[in-house]
């Protein structure tokens, strides 16, 4: 967004003439000045006042249990609001996988609330678990849904989750639940509020109790019909729809989740500040450490102590707010559901409340009780981060922009001449011709073909940004197509919707629609986007969407989507949807060959499918690379696995200390980019002191190294939904030290990584998780004893990072300009013992770029160092590919002695191996076992 | 034994040319072969002296010298160093890790000898045209330090020239100098007689103007004395004054006898002298004649200055006295004599002191003309007082040589100052800095690439960094080395 000044400057000064236009840009550029103000505090907003002002207490609504329907794995009852007599229905469903399901619409709806296609964030209809009645009393009927057990009581309706025999997850427990139903708009307010007609057959006695209770309760009710912020109207023709309800978690202390904020990993209660908020924005130079909205929303809280993970998935898209508090359990109420309540101590609960303007309760309840167990339910529900190709997790060079082809040739000379390995050199806005995406400046990229070719040439790739916006002029291609085919989103009266972005006077196409996203993905096509070859892939951003005069930074309300939905119902998915298209456009190009890269600021559940995602535009500041560790854990805990900050900051020009630090950082994050703004220096690797340019260097090499054991971790997180980046109590959930710790963290359970995030910092105190444990330093091999904290020096060339003692890391020590000029490079793996003596790891390879994988060409090897041999078998049958790839050393680390032999065993026979040992770091070396990493063999130490 | 004096025999008779034929390991330049003999232990000894390997362990594919010698033919050691020969073109030393790779590093192909790529040899090509470059490279720069010669010795004229002119300007400033005291005494001489004959003058029509004041101010006391007189009883009473809203104190809106009687300085009625003696001195500033019909409770606000002009709208009253009465009569003629005396004076004072001043001026400028820093034997010097510009697609790019550096865009408007000229960076590279600031950012700054050409040239113009701007400059002055440029050296076939 900080872009935007810039180019309005420009704008301003070269072709801007109109003096109206002159003003209209000047009031943008007022308001961007005081960015709070821009963005909506919860007192502005009238469905979030109006869901905030509620007070925990008795219900409204009560179970009609002779409405009660029962099938095998759903039961389904209405829910009576005993104030206005409005009939909702709840369907509940079990889930396979510790899942359930639980879903509360309007009986009657005078047309239908939104709800999200299936398939779309869902990635499919999640596969049902039988309920058993377990009881069926007058109060509560209680069912079970494998070890766990769900109650759900009358009157006042609350819904309670029992895994084993911890109370877990309580719903409507405070009585917040608020459903706001489709109504139709009284003639004069002020006489008439009384909400729709009641429903028939009620008890009289009710209705009139509640008859005096209805009006002022209305009168109350702020900004029902309609509202404004600031000079923007926002006509609500739907009225009020709001949906929302409490959510707590007996037993639990931290809840994680909810991304996208500048905040901590653990959540903080929202007492004193506004509630956390899910609204996909633009939000320029934001703010670090508060509720905020961001670019991106994924709507899934996970709660963790030492004895279980559970968690919610909220399926709304429409603007969410979360309050969250700290309290304490009603053990008088559990001691009814539950056998627990041991002694007197207090239970710890967190509290949670959630509303959104429009939609359906939809909640799907994760009941873990891991923290790996979680990640899979939900990767059940919303899909697991796709296998990225090899390229996609190595180093990308970007900035605002790389001005024309020479500059892209310099730059890829000069990291070539300094010696310093990237696999992406990416162009911003200004390689287009005038903000028209899929096109280029003629003068700037002429011949786009041979500058993909001439980087292609050493393994290279190269992003061009698409943006959804669309300059609003008929010799544009793309637009004067969109428009003909009337695929626009249209403004309230149902023109089609104009605004300010880049280009100027811009429309956006409707993503949400299938048609429409099909015909964007076939402008990927290589007959459509001239000038595009295999190597190039895709940045979508400003896809929130950003519209520079639109209601805080994005598209109005009540603007129209596809099937009679308002923006307002679909906000948080139009990103989303954006590179869900690009990605199926890139897809697509390769007939369905290749792996799509596409990286997206917008995102929501579930578009961890499609690439991968980043922070948006932070500055180079050192609190902005600190905060990076926590906004990445979030978004790892919330499925979206593949993600990164800019590395050096968007904003501003960092020193070539806070550089050097970033670039650490980055190489041990999952998306690892550097990306500057244009007004910034330029800061390319190479132009940083020699001392730093070294240092830098020799960072990005260690990513390098590593590329077998992320590729890894990726395979993992694609298999079973786990995180890439993980908070130590992933791998120690029994560890309560680490439940708030959020400047260290692990990659997979083998790498313990403490950046140095402090300006000037020579050391830093690393906790050291597992009681049993030991940790070896990666570069020297130290060991660190488990459980306990240590100082480590960290002058400005060490990164802090440990292998786990049993873990075995694969890595290629032979780093070359690019990932794909390693891929037939040999494996060394890095055997760090336990104290056991014991270890155990694994590697997966395929080609590192397609979909063959999925055909079963891949490999799939564990590695196990047992009894003074070291095993390499097959971990998955179904894996048959080749591979030119091959064992060149091994490393054991932490092995008491001189080996006197070393022998290997391949195929029956035996060979003998060189080996040396370092007596002061604990390490032999094995020599070249020399054998094919997907043959089985085993090395045995004598 | 016996086999090694043979081979020295043979060196001595065949020199270098054989020692190239010598089997060495792959990666190995010439120059390093004998190092990768083996020994009679048949070991490697790592070029740091850091281990002793076995002799199969060189280029086995796998690093076990930490210098990375032991491997010159793989991509084994990370630290390594591969060697081309790239007969036909120059030699080179490549990083291992493009050994192998499926990147053609060396234009014989040597590099990539697993078959991941078919490299073509083209170093014959490459050579055949890195000779003709050099040799145009070379011809330019003889032409070049030609015409530098000449720069060199127009720029010792054009200084020599130059340091003649500061001469002779200071020569002249001398003489100006002496001539000023004379001119500035004889001024002084002259301006004591005028400003005595003028301040007489002037003292004269003071004395006439006030008296004329003192007499119109009692014309007016009058004129206010039987205005305010209603009865004309020849005294002015508290009850003639109360009708005089501009004498309500406490802007009450009414003015009381208190009031009436203040302004009266507490008599109850005056009589003409006493009010022109002892009243009117305090009350003319706010009294103002009745109006009859329409009495005045509230005067108008003063107009509003209005329009941008800032010119302020009048308020005052008329002034009723005429122009010519306030007007200084001439100076008498004796007067007129001195003035015009001392007038000339001054003005032969004052040429000269201008003069004076001029002459600093330009030595100033021929100064530091002088001392700024040509480059080596002040080649440069010619490119002063030049401008050469480059016009790309939206720009026009001007670079005066120490002076500045500019743009502006083709399709017109304002010209941007992009530097003042600042120092030699080294010696090919100009800063011009400190030019216009940049909205949110650093002021402008220019770094000027100069290489040695057959013109001076402005050949192309560049922003690497936001308002960071790069020209690159083609000039003979450049051209300063007599040998033709440092060519690696080309190897011919063996």
């Amino acid at each position: 967004m900080g872009r935007f000044l810039l180019v309005l400057r420009k704008m301003a000064a070269t072709t801007i003439r109109l003096s109206s236009y002159l003003c209209c840009l000047w009031l943008i550029v007022q308001v961007h000045s005081v960015n709070r103000d821009n963005f909506k505090t919860c007192e502005q907003s009238g469905f979030c006042k109006r869901h905030r002002s509620l007070q925990p207490g008795q219900s409204p609504y009560k179970v009609l249990m002779d409405s009660l329907k029962i099938s095998s794995s759903q039961i389904s009852v209405q829910l009576l609001n005993t104030k206005t007599n409005v009939r909702l229905v709840l369907d509940l469903y079990g889930l396979q996988g510790n899942t359930a399901r639980l879903k509360i619409n309007e009986l009657e709806p005078l047309k239908p609330r939104y709800e999200i296609p299936m398939g779309d964030v869902l990635v499919g209809e999640p596969k049902q678990q039988d309920l058993k009645v377990l009881d069926k009393g007058s109060e509560s009927l209680t069912l079970g849904l494998e070890d766990n057990k769900i109650v759900l009581t009358f009157s006042p309706f609350r819904v309670d989750f029992v895994a084993g025999e911890e109370p877990v997850v309580s719903i409507n427990a405070q009585g917040l639940l608020k459903f706001e139903h489709f109504r139709k708009k009284p003639e004069a307010p002020a006489e008439d509020a009384a909400p729709g007609e009641p429903a028939e057959g009620e008890e009289k006695k009710e209705e009139e109790n509640k008859e005096e209770e209805k009006k002022p309760e209305q009168e109350e009710e702020p900004m029902l019909w309609e509202e404004t912020f600031k000079s923007f109207h926002d006509p609500k023709p739907n009225g009020p729809s709001s949906v929302g309800i409490d959510v707590s978690f007996p037993g639990f202390e931290n809840v994680y989740g909810i991304p996208e904020h500048a905040d901590s990993m653990a959540l903080k209660t929202t007492k004193d500040t506004d509630p956390y908020r899910l609204f996909n924005l633009d939000v320029f130079e934001y703010e670090l450490y508060n509720p905020m909205a961001l670019y991106g929303s994924v709507p899934v809280m996970w709660a963790h102590n030492e004895k279980s993970t559970v968690g919610i998935y909220w399926n709304n898209a429409a603007e969410t707010w979360i309050d969250i508090s700290s309290t304490t359990a009603d053990k008088n109420f559990f001691s009814k559901i539950a056998d627990l309540v041991k002694g007197n101590s207090e239970m710890a609960q967190m509290d949670t409340h959630w509303f959104s303007e429009s939609g359906v309760i939809d909640i799907f309840i994760m009941l873990g009780p891991r923290p790996k167990d979680v990640f899979k339910q939900y990767a059940a529900l919303t899909g697991s981060t796709e296998l990225p190709p090899l390229f996609a997790i190595s180093y990308h060079q970007c900035r605002w922009n790389y001005n024309d082809q020479d500059d892209v040739k310099n730059v890829d000379a000069n990291m070539d001449m300094y010696d310093i390995p990237y696999d992406v050199i990416w162009l911003d806005i200004e390689h287009t011709d005038g903000k028209r995406y899929f096109t280029w400046d003629a003068h700037k990229f002429p011949s786009s073909k041979d500058m993909l070719n001439g980087v292609a040439v050493k393994g290279r790739k190269m992003v061009t940004i698409v943006d959804p916006h669309l300059k609003r002029d008929d010799n544009y291609k793309v637009y004067a197509d969109a428009k003909s085919r009337d695929m626009m989103v249209k403004g309230g009266g149902g023109e089609e919707y104009e605004g300010w972005c880049w280009p100027g006077s811009s429309s956006w196409p409707d993503f949400t629609n299938p048609e429409v996203r099909n015909w964007w993905a076939s402008k990927f096509q290589y007959s459509e986007y001239d000038g595009s070859t295999p190597d190039l892939y895709i940045w979508n951003d400003m896809n929130e969407p950003s519209v520079f005069n639109g209601p805080e930074i994005t598209f109005h309300k009540d603007v129209q989507h596809y099937g009679g939905v308002e923006n307002r119902d679909v906000h948080n998915l139009y990103g989303f949807y954006v590179q869900k298209a690009t990605a199926e456009g890139i897809l697509m190009r390769s007939n369905n060959e290749q792996r799509p890269f596409v990286l997206t600021r917008a995102f929501f559940a579930g578009s961890q499918r499609f690439g991968a995602v980043w922070t948006g535009d932070n500055m180079g500041e050192w609190s902005h690379l600190k905060v990076s560790n926590p906004m990445l854990l979030t978004l790892n805990l919330a499925g979206i696995t593949f993600s990164g900050a800019d590395v050096g900051g968007f904003f501003r020009n960092p020193d070539s200390e806070l550089q050097t630090r970033w670039y650490q950082t980055g190489a041990f994050q999952p998306f690892f980019r550097a990306h500057a703004h244009i007004d910034t220096k330029r800061r390319e690797p190479y132009l940083l002191p020699e001392e730093n340019m070294k240092i830098v260097r020799e960072a990005i090499r260690k990513r390098y190294s590593y590329l077998p054991f992320w590729y890894t971790l990726f395979y993992h997180g694609y298999r079973s939904g786990e995180t890439v980046m993980s908070p130590l109590w992933v791998t120690y959930p029994e560890d309560k030290s680490t439940f708030q710790m959020d400047d260290e963290y692990l990659l997979g359970s083998s790498l313990l990584v403490k950046p140095i995030t402090e300006q000037g910092a020579v050391g830093t105190n690393v906790y050291f998780p597992g009681s049993n444990e030991v940790w070896y330093d990666i570069e020297t091999y130290q060991s660190y004893a488990g459980s306990q904290s240590t100082y480590i020096n960290a002058p400005l060339e060490k990164i802090p990072v440990f292998q786990r003692g049993g873990s075995i890391v694969p890595r290629k020590m032979r780093v070359r300009r690019s990932s794909s000029l390693m891929v037939s490079d040999p494996f060394t793996l890095v055997i760090c013992l336990d104290k056991q003596g014991e270890a155990l790891g694994d590697l997966y390879a395929d080609d590192y770029k397609s979909y063959a994988y999925r055909r079963g060409e891949y490999i799939h090897r564990v590695f196990s160092f047992k009894n003074n041999i070291l095993q390499s078998s097959n971990a998955d049958p179904n894996g048959r590919g080749a591979s030119r790839e091959w064992v060149e050393k091994l490393v054991i680390v932490g092995y008491p002695k001189a080996a006197t032999s070393v022998h290997i065993t391949v195929d029956g026979n035996s060979q003998s191996l060189h080996h040396s040992y370092d007596s002061s770091s604990r390490v032999l070396t094995v020599r070249k076992p020399d054998v094919n990493i997907t043959k089985d063999f085993s090395i045995t130490i004598q | 034994m016996g086999e090694y004096m043979y081979f020295v025999c043979f060196l001595l008779v065949f020199g270098v040319r054989v020692n190239a034929e010598i089997e060495r390991p792959r990666g190995v330049s010439i120059s390093m072969a004998s190092k990768y003999e083996p020994n009679n232990k048949q070991t490697f000894q790592c070029l740091d002296g850091s281990a002793q390997i076995p002799y199969e362990h060189l280029n086995d594919d796998y690093c076990d010298c930490a210098d990375g010698s032991d491997e010159p033919g793989t991509s084994a050691c990370t630290n390594g160093r591969f060697h081309c020969t790239n007969a036909g073109y120059t030699p080179k030393n490549i990083q291992s890790s493009r050994v192998n790779d499926g990147v053609c590093d060396c234009c014989d192909g040597s590099d990539e000898y697993e078959g991941k790529i078919e490299c073509v040899n083209n170093c014959k090509e490459l050579g055949k045209k890195l000779r003709e470059e050099q040799d145009e490279k070379r011809r330019l720069h003889e032409e070049g330090f030609k015409k530098r010669e000449g720069f060199i010795a127009e720029a010792s004229t054009l200084m020599e020239g130059k340091k003649l002119k500061i001469k002779e300007l200071e020569t002249e400033k001398a003489e100006i100098q002496e001539k000023l005291k004379e001119l500035e005494a004889r001024k002084t001489e002259a301006e004591g007689p005028e400003k005595e004959a003028k301040d007489k003058h002037e003292q004269a029509w003071k004395e006439q103007k006030d008296a004329r004041e003192k007499e119109r101010q009692a014309g007016k006391a009058r004129e206010a004395f039987d205005d305010l007189d209603l009865n004309k009883d020849g005294f002015v009473d508290v009850f003639e004054i109360i009708p005089h809203l501009e004498f309500d104190i406490d802007s009450n809106g009414i003015v009381s006898e208190e009031e009436a009687k203040e302004h009266l300085e507490d008599h109850e009625k005056v009589d003409y002298e006493e009010f022109s003696s002892k009243i009117w001195g305090n009350i003319h500033s706010i009294y103002k004649k009745l109006v009859p019909d329409e009495p005045q409770q509230v005067t108008p606000p003063p107009v509003e200055p209005q329009g941008d002009t800032g010119v302020p709208v009048p308020t005052e009253e008329p002034q009723e006295e005429s122009a010519e009465e306030d007007k200084m009569p001439e100076y008498d003629e004796e007067t007129k004599a001195l003035i015009a005396a001392a007038d000339e004076a001054r003005k032969n004072y004052e040429e000269a002191d201008k003069r004076s001043r001029d002459i600093d001026g330009e030595i100033t400028t021929l100064t530091s003309y002088l001392n700024t820093d040509y480059g080596k034997d002040q080649a440069y010097a010619v490119l002063r007082d030049n401008c050469y510009e480059y016009t790309d697609r939206e720009y026009t790019y001007k670079l005066c040589p120490f002076s500045t550096a500019s743009q502006r865009p083709k399709s017109g408007g304002h010209e941007t100052n992009l530097g003042r000229w600042g120092r030699w960076e080294n010696d090919k590279t100009q800063v011009y800095d400190h030019g216009q600031n940049c909205w949110n950012g650093p002021d402008r700054s220019v770094k000027i690439h100069i290489t040695c050409g057959p013109d001076h040239q402005l050949t192309n113009a560049y922003e690497p960094s936001r308002c960071e701007y790069a020209f690159d400059f083609i000039t003979p002055c450049a051209c300063d080395q007599h040998s033709q440029p440092q060519v690696k050296e080309i190897r011919d076939e063996l």
